[in-house]
Order: structure tokens, then sequence, then C-alpha cells
């Protein structure tokens, strides 16, 4: 028994024709995936040099459902593109000497990483997306970090083989009269419909018409008030507190504050905004939230315009407890503290009683179970 | 050339910083190093050569003309699958949050696997009857 050998892999299935077919749109769908990633955790910065914009009021749940959708259809697309190159994993050094050697083992170290990483955001992403955990490390610090590995490595790679991919592609693949198993066009269209396949049957969770064929999507889209939920109350251990008779929301700027229970809220003027809630795992949902104006809020308290807010909830723990809500979003009119869902009141789990909702946010930091509003002076 | 060399520059920058960022910003380095290598052992190790028994399995027993279709629709059904794996095993449920993971995954694969199983079945009879035809006519070229 000897060790397999490039020349072992007969099949027409492998080699650089497909391999420089795959690989861009690969290449496109992970681009999407790190420029869309790197967009949410800007927006999730407490301090931003250029303010991330408060509109479109969809743009964030576009860009993340994208990146799950991409991601997603990166699955198929990295496996066959891994197939078409698999036979390489057993090339021998052409040549013995030693910078013939150094430059394949830098070369192979690349792939190396680069397959690592990629199998890595894939897959934790995946994981990520249906709240499943199966690691001690920090998914958010580590997925961040590892993109920019995989994002370095597929441009190095790029570099590598441009001229291969370039000449591949002036060269139409040849009519296969009668393949044992698959041509290589029919392997290229199995590609491309399991990449249609694995969109079709996922996406639903951020498009709400495909919501009927997304067999495979994490979430529904039901849920109270017709809308799902990210976390509970009973999960985030609020639910004695959201329902105490004494429960008032406290705003301040400097030393002026004023304190507000839900009747009092019910007793400003009313908003009705339709907003979506777009979390980081990828799945969004359009709601119709009623409520009051921050900017009314921070006007009792004479917070002038420009102003960020760093917001309470009634969380005790956990990395969202206190977020800055920065000025564009505080001064936009569509920005509310939220008592009704729907026309109903706002339901335990999505925040009663009161929530913050604005335009344009990751769902992380649309808090709820507000307990404060805090402008410095 | 040039336009070469500042991608691998660039590359090689980017992959620094994502590394700077993994040691600076993460504790946990052991089992970022271990789900990093397994991926990549998992996949060359075990998921390709499979793969690989199953074509050669697939050559010897299935007749030529449902070997395209069963192929193609391993690819399919095969890689959506693994994709859902955190679905199906609904290893993220929650009893306090029924809005997650709140479909009939088994059902929804069941369908899936239907469909294209389906489509396989109806691509090996089609070419099994152009197959056929092509004989009569004595214009069959074995080839590949």
């Amino acid at each position: 028994m000897r060790a397999p050998a490039p020349e072992d892999f007969t099949s027409r299935l492998h080699g650089p024709a497909l391999a420089a077919r795959v690989g861009p749109a690969l290449g496109v769908c992970f681009g999407i995936c790190f420029l869309t990633g790197l967009l949410s955790h800007y927006a999730q910065q407490p301090s931003q040099p250029v303010p991330f914009p408060p509109g479109p009021a969809w743009g964030y749940r576009f860009t993340q459902g994208l990146h799950v959708v991409t991601g997603t259809v990166a699955v198929p697309l990295l496996l066959v593109k891994l197939w078409t190159v698999y036979p390489r994993l057993f090339d021998r050094p052409a040549r013995l000497d030693v910078r013939h050697l150094l430059v394949t083992a830098l070369e192979r170290l690349s792939v190396l990483v680069l397959v690592a990483s990629a199998v890595f955001m894939l897959a934790t992403g995946l994981a990520n997306s249906a709240q499943w955990y199966p690691w001690s490390f920090s998914f958010r610090t580590t997925h961040y970090a590892v993109a920019w590995v995989a994002a370095g490595s597929l441009v190095l790679h790029v570099g590598i083989k441009l001229a291969i991919v370039r000449d591949e592609l002036r060269r139409p693949l040849e009519h296969e009269a009668r393949p044992s198993v698959l041509t290589r066009r029919g392997l290229l269209r199995s590609t491309w419909l399991a990449a249609g396949v694995a969109a079709l049957a996922t996406a639903g969770q951020a498009v709400p018409w495909l919501r009927e064929v997304s067999v495979l999507g994490v979430r529904s889209g039901d849920g109270p008030q017709g809308l799902p939920v990210n976390k509970s109350a009973a999960a985030a251990g609020v639910t004695a507190s959201a329902t105490a008779p004494g429960w008032a929301l406290t705003v301040t700027h400097g030393d002026r504050s004023v304190r507000l229970t839900r009747e009092d809220l019910l007793a400003l003027e009313q908003r009705t905004e339709d907003l979506p809630i777009a979390c980081v795992e990828g799945w969004s949902a359009s709601g119709t939230w009623t409520g009051v104006r921050v900017r009314d809020l921070l006007d009792r308290v004479g917070a002038p315009r420009g102003s960020d807010v760093v917001v309470r909830s009634l969380q005790e723990s956990g990395p969202f407890r206190t977020t800055v809500l920065q000025a564009g979003f505080a001064d936009d009119d569509r920005t509310l503290v939220a008592l009704a869902l729907g026309g109903e009141p706002l339901a335990l789990d999505h925040g009663y009683p009161a929530r913050l909702i604005a335009p344009n946010r990751p769902g992380v930091l649309q808090t709820k179970w507000l307990d404060r509003l805090e402008v410095s002076a | 050339m040039t336009a070469r060399v500042a991608l691998g520059a660039l590359g090689v920058a980017l992959t620094a910083y994502g590394g700077w960022l993994l040691v600076t910003r993460e504790s946990d380095l052991l089992d970022v190093a271990t789900w990093l290598v397994a991926g990549a052992v998992l996949h060359d190790a075990v998921l390709v050569p499979t793969v690989l028994v199953l074509g050669v399995v697939a050559t010897r027993w299935l007749p030529w003309a449902a070997r395209g279709p069963a192929a193609a629709g391993l690819v399919v059904l095969g890689s959506v699958t693994l994709l859902a794996v955190p679905v199906l095993g609904r290893f993220g449920a929650r009893a306090d949050n029924p809005t997650l993971l709140d479909r009939d995954y088994t059902a929804g694969w069941l369908v899936l696997a239907g469909l294209v199983l389906a489509g396989v079945v109806t691509a090996t009879l089609v070419r099994s009857r152009l197959g056929a035809r092509r004989v009569e006519r004595g214009s069959n070229t074995r080839s590949g």
C-alpha cells in the first residue's frame, strides 16, 4: 500500500478547467460575506468615526440576509471546488533544491490556511445561525478574526492562480460524448443547481415570500404577534422585573431626569412605524411598532440634538445589556420607544413593557425591556 | 506580474492581521485550533474519500444511464444535507423560545430528498430511452 499520487485520480472532474469555473463564484460569495460581515461589526461598534446611517431602514436586514444566504450557497461551491483540486493534496515537489522546496512549502501552507479558515467560517456561521455553539471560544471574536485570515489567504490564492484561471476561462469546455459518470458541464450544472437549492431551502428566514419553500430555514417567521423572538424574557432573566408594577423608564440628561411609567408613556404622542428586526444570525422580519419617539423623550430632559444615548436594559447580564444609541439614530424620527406591536401591547418576549426600535440597526442593539436612557451633560 | 505581487502582499497582510486579532482577542486558542484543523481533516480524510468510494461503487453497480443523474443528485442532496446539519439536529433548540428552529426539518428534508430522487429517476429514464435509440441507429460511440 502506497500513498496516492495525483496521477491516480483519473476522473476528468478533477483539474483546473472546473476549478477555474467554480472558484470565481466561490470567491464572490466569500467577498460578499466578508464585506457584509465587516459592515455588521462596524454597526455594532459603540463609537463610530463615520456614523452608521439610520437609512435605508432595510439596509441592515438586506446585508445580513445576504451574508447568511451567500455563506449557505458557498457550501456546495466550496465542496465542489475542493473536489476539483483534491488530487493536488498528494502533489510531491518536482525538484529537490532548497528554493523550490521552500516556495512549494509556502504555497501549500497558504492553501492549508485557506481551506481550514474557509471550512471554519462556513461551519461556525451555519451553527451560529441555528444558535448552536458546540465550542468554548467566543463566536463573535473568532468568526471576525478568522474572516480576515480567510479573506487574506483568498486574496493571496487569487494572486497565485490568476494566470491559470485566465487561461482556463479562454478555453471552452470540450464536448464529452459518453462519460463514465458525469461530464464536466454536468458537474458544473449540478453545482449551480445545488447552490440554488441551498439558497431556496434557507433564504425564507429573511425573505418573507420564500417562507413556504425554505424547509430548512432556522425560523418559519412565526412568533408572538407575528414576529420571531431571538432571546426570551425567561432566558434574559427579566420576567419578574419586566412585569413588576413599579416599572418606569428613566430618561436622564446630566442631572435632569424624568421617570415615566407605561401609562405616562402611553399618554404621550404615539407614533407608528413599520421597521424590521434583523438579527446578526441572518433572520429578519418586519413589524408595525407603536410608541413614543426617542427624540420626544430626549427633549423632555433638554438633551440637545447630536447626543449619543446610553441605553440600559433590565437584563442583569449579557454583552448587550448596555448599548449606545448613536446621535444619528436617536435624532431619527422613526426611532421609537415601542410600547405596542401590530396594534397590541408588546409581548413580554418582544420587550414588554417598552423596547427600543430604530431603522437599519442590528437586532442585538434593538434593546428590549428598557430601564434607562441616559445622555451625559 | 505587478498585480500578482500586490495581491500576494495584500493577502499576506490581511492574513497576518487576522492572526493578530485572533491571538490578542481570543483566549481559547486551543479550541479554535482544534476546529480549524478538524474542518480541513474531516473534509480531506473522511468526506472526499467517502465520495470517492461512492463513485467507485456507482460505476460498478449502477447502469450507465443512472450514473450521471445519481452523481448530480449526490452533489445537490449531499451538500444541502451537510449545510442543514445544525437545523436537522436541532442542537440549538431552547424550551423557552419556540420561535427558534420551529419547522419540521425531518419532513422538509424528506420532501427535498423525494424531489431529488424523482429528478434522478426521471433523468435516468430519459437517458436510457435516448441511449437505446442511439444504439438502434447504430451511432453509439463509447468513450470516457
